[in-house]
């Protein structure tokens, strides 16, 4: 049973500062993770998409080195701004369509390999694939086209054409979020407000960040990490994220970074003192996967690799404690149970 | 294989048997699912005060409950998109069935049965064809699949039967989604929700669609009162700024009603997650978990009586004084709308979308 006396002793303790939060010192919070995080971040992910799908158009070569390179910033790009599915992102289901994972059923090899086989001319037109099955879009698709041998079999100049396609439909996303974003939905979450259509206060503001905080957390430590760990008796490193094209542990490394970020920006009003365990947990993560020599999770399946990984996996549970015993109280946000799950 | 001898056997415990009634499960008022803190998730059955009279362990996260007529039975079905229910004895906490769906579908989380309950009644998605359907289950007979019927649209949801009668109206919530995708909505620009009542046969009595304008506008949760009125809660899928009204009240043969909240609108985040009739039915109340907001509305004018705060709310279920509400954070409390409002204290779990109130 939760202890009455320690939640009492911490509101006591916290009073003060969900008082002066409430001044309205709150939208600066938000101003900051705007201009700091999410309008770079979107037109990161703009900018690398377009090179990407210069660099498809240049040379389609699936073992090109300009293409893989332009494939790896863009998915960086993509891992940086991956835990805010909220606005731009999910119109559309954009996310979804930039990246479909995980994907349990196979549905990714699925669908390309339909295509490849029937050599359906939906690559031709840019607008119709923009309407083909989520799993044959976005960076796993593409990664996909270019890391697995077995989906390469068909003819070379289908292939490219898919590739290109594919390269062309994920620029055309990421330019559709940061031209949303930019200036439309800033302007919104910047200023909420009686007659604003979503967001009614700046508490409502917060908690959208918030939220993305938390499930960002989760997402890693539960899918990026939890998945290839599996159990003891049955570790799944195929299950790790994009380890076909040896990204597994950049994925967590950068996002650790971008949420961590994220989550000193909110705690930024907070007095050293009691962000404390927020600022150990950050550091503590960060060094931790700074420093894990296993870049697409193998290490599951030994006894000493899984240790790492299931260590690596507690800091980032450590850092979502933190942020919820710094952050939650401090702004007054709570995650919700049910708001996060609907149906 | 059943031999004749313990076929006489089976029929004689069935007739000396006395019948067990909800009774003998503590006569709950409500049924609900939770999250304990230990992160299992669990069946509860609740007093009029949501106060635990039983509680039963579930595999898995449930949705909603179908609550037996009469004996104390309760089917949970794992939310969306699960393909197993369990039937739940609520006396002795075993599981006495467990119903999987035939292959290729998978369940929505709600369920209904026949008045005599004898008949179990599940919205399914055959997904291959993205089709819905209304499956049929023998509860007299261990549960036997018996077959199935369109259910009228894509995507149905929610199904509930009206009172005295045998005629099921059923949420057709008109997004299609297949299990490859998860939840990922395959047909938002083309979706087209609507209500469905079909009579015991299956045959479709009346199709109601909202205006084309609202066709982004998810049907998705019902509630019926006594007098065979409709209540449904609706979720929205189109442009995040236009904050369309989110509940409806239907009678048979009638255009349905639109209820707005005016400047209170946006503050259900273009989401409703349950809908429930106050107890004397003069309101009608939808919760939204996405911005902690419940809405009760006058049936007589459609006007908003009362706009509530209540953080991670979702559940709401009638109450002779008004409504109950559950949420997330294990808050429960009994609302008269415009009136008192008591908080039931806060149990040590977090309460899951729906409350289900059951009348026996």
């Amino acid at each position: 049973m939760m202890c009455r006396k320690t939640a009492a002793a911490l509101c006591l303790a916290l009073w003060p500062l969900a008082a002066a939060a409430a001044g309205g010192d709150d939208l600066d919070l938000v101003a900051k993770a705007v201009d700091v995080q999410i309008l770079p971040g979107y037109e990161t992910l703009a900018a690398a998409s377009a090179e990407l799908d210069a660099a498809a158009a240049e040379d389609c070569d699936p073992e090109g080195e300009t293409l893989r390179d332009a494939y790896n910033s863009a998915f960086d790009a993509w891992i940086g701004v991956s835990h805010l599915r909220f606005g731009p992102s999910e119109t559309d289901n954009r996310a979804f369509a930039l990246a479909f994972w995980p994907d349990d059923r196979g549905a990714s090899r699925k669908t390309l390999a339909g295509l490849i086989r029937e050599e359906d001319p939906v690559v031709n037109d840019a607008e119709s694939f923009g309407n083909v099955s989520i799993a044959a879009r976005g960076f796993f698709a593409l990664e996909m086209m270019l890391y697995d041998g077995s989906l390469s079999e068909g003819d070379p100049g289908y292939s490219c054409r898919l590739v290109r396609a594919i390269t062309r439909d994920i620029a055309t996303t990421a330019a559709a979020i940061e031209a949303d974003w930019d200036p439309a939905y800033a302007e919104l979450i910047l200023h909420p407000g009686p007659e604003n259509p979503i967001y009614l206060s700046d508490l409502e503001a917060l908690q959208e960040l918030y939220k993305a905080l938390m499930t960002g957390l989760e997402f890693t430590a539960d899918s990026r990490l939890g998945r290839p760990l599996g159990t003891f008796e049955k570790p799944r490193p195929k299950r790790a994220e994009a380890w076909r094209s040896g990204r597994s542990l950049r994925d967590v490394q950068i996002s650790i970074a971008a949420t961590s970020a994220l989550a000193e920006i909110l705690a930024s009003d907070v007095p050293e003192e009691t962000r404390a365990p927020l600022d150990v947990a950050v550091e503590r993560a960060g060094r931790l996967a700074g420093r894990l020599d296993d870049p697409i999770f193998t290490g599951v399946e030994t006894p000493t690799g899984r240790l790492r990984i299931e260590v690596l996996q507690q800091a980032v549970n450590d850092v979502r404690d933190a942020s919820q015993a710094v952050i939650g109280p401090a702004l007054g946000v709570s995650q919700g149970f049910n708001s996060l799950d609907g149906d | 294989m059943t031999s004749r001898r313990t076929f006489l056997k089976s029929l004689l415990v069935a007739s000396t048997l006395p019948a067990l009634s909800w009774a003998d499960a503590g006569s709950p008022a409500y049924l609900a699912a939770a999250r304990r803190p230990d992160g299992a998730f669990w069946l509860y059955g609740l007093s009029e005060t949501g106060s635990e009279i039983f509680s039963l362990p579930l595999p898995t996260r449930g949705h909603a409950a179908a609550a037996h007529p009469r004996r104390p039975e309760a089917v949970a079905f794992a939310r969306r998109p699960g393909t197993f229910a369990i039937v739940l004895d609520c006396v002795s906490g075993q599981v006495k069935r467990r119903l999987d769906a035939p292959e290729g579908r998978h369940y929505y989380g709600h369920g209904c049965f026949s008045s005599d309950g004898r008949l179990l009644f599940t919205p399914e998605n055959l997904y291959a064809e993205g089709a819905g359907r209304i499956g049929v289950w023998d509860a007299s007979n261990g549960y036997a699949r018996l077959g199935d019927f369109d259910s009228g649209g894509i995507g149905p949801h929610d199904i509930q039967r009206l009172p005295g009668s045998e005629v099921k109206v059923i949420a057709n919530g008109g997004i299609r989604t297949h299990p490859d995708t998860g939840r990922i909505k395959l047909n938002i620009d083309t979706m087209q929700p609507n209500l469905t009542y079909v009579d015991e046969d299956g045959s479709i009595l009346e199709t109601v669609e909202l205006a084309p304008e609202l066709h982004q506008n998810s049907i998705r949760h019902l509630a019926i009162h006594d007098d065979g009125l409709v209540a449904f809660a609706m979720q929205w899928e189109g442009d995040p700024t236009r904050n369309p009204p989110l509940l409806g009240l239907h009678r048979r043969g009638a255009a349905p009603r639109l209820l707005e909240a005016g400047m209170e609108q946006p503050r259900m985040r273009g989401y409703a997650g349950s809908v429930a009739f106050s107890g004397d039915g003069r309101f009608a109340g939808i919760t939204s978990p996405r911005g902690s907001m419940v809405h009760f509305f006058r049936v007589a004018d459609g006007g908003l009586a009362e706009a509530l705060a209540q953080a991670d709310v979702c559940g709401l279920a009638a109450h002779a004084l008004g409504f109950v509400t559950t949420d997330g954070t294990g808050g429960c409390r009994v609302i008269v709308p415009g009136g008192k409002v008591t908080d039931e204290g806060r149990a040590e779990v977090a309460w899951d979308n729906h409350l289900v109130r059951l009348n026996v």
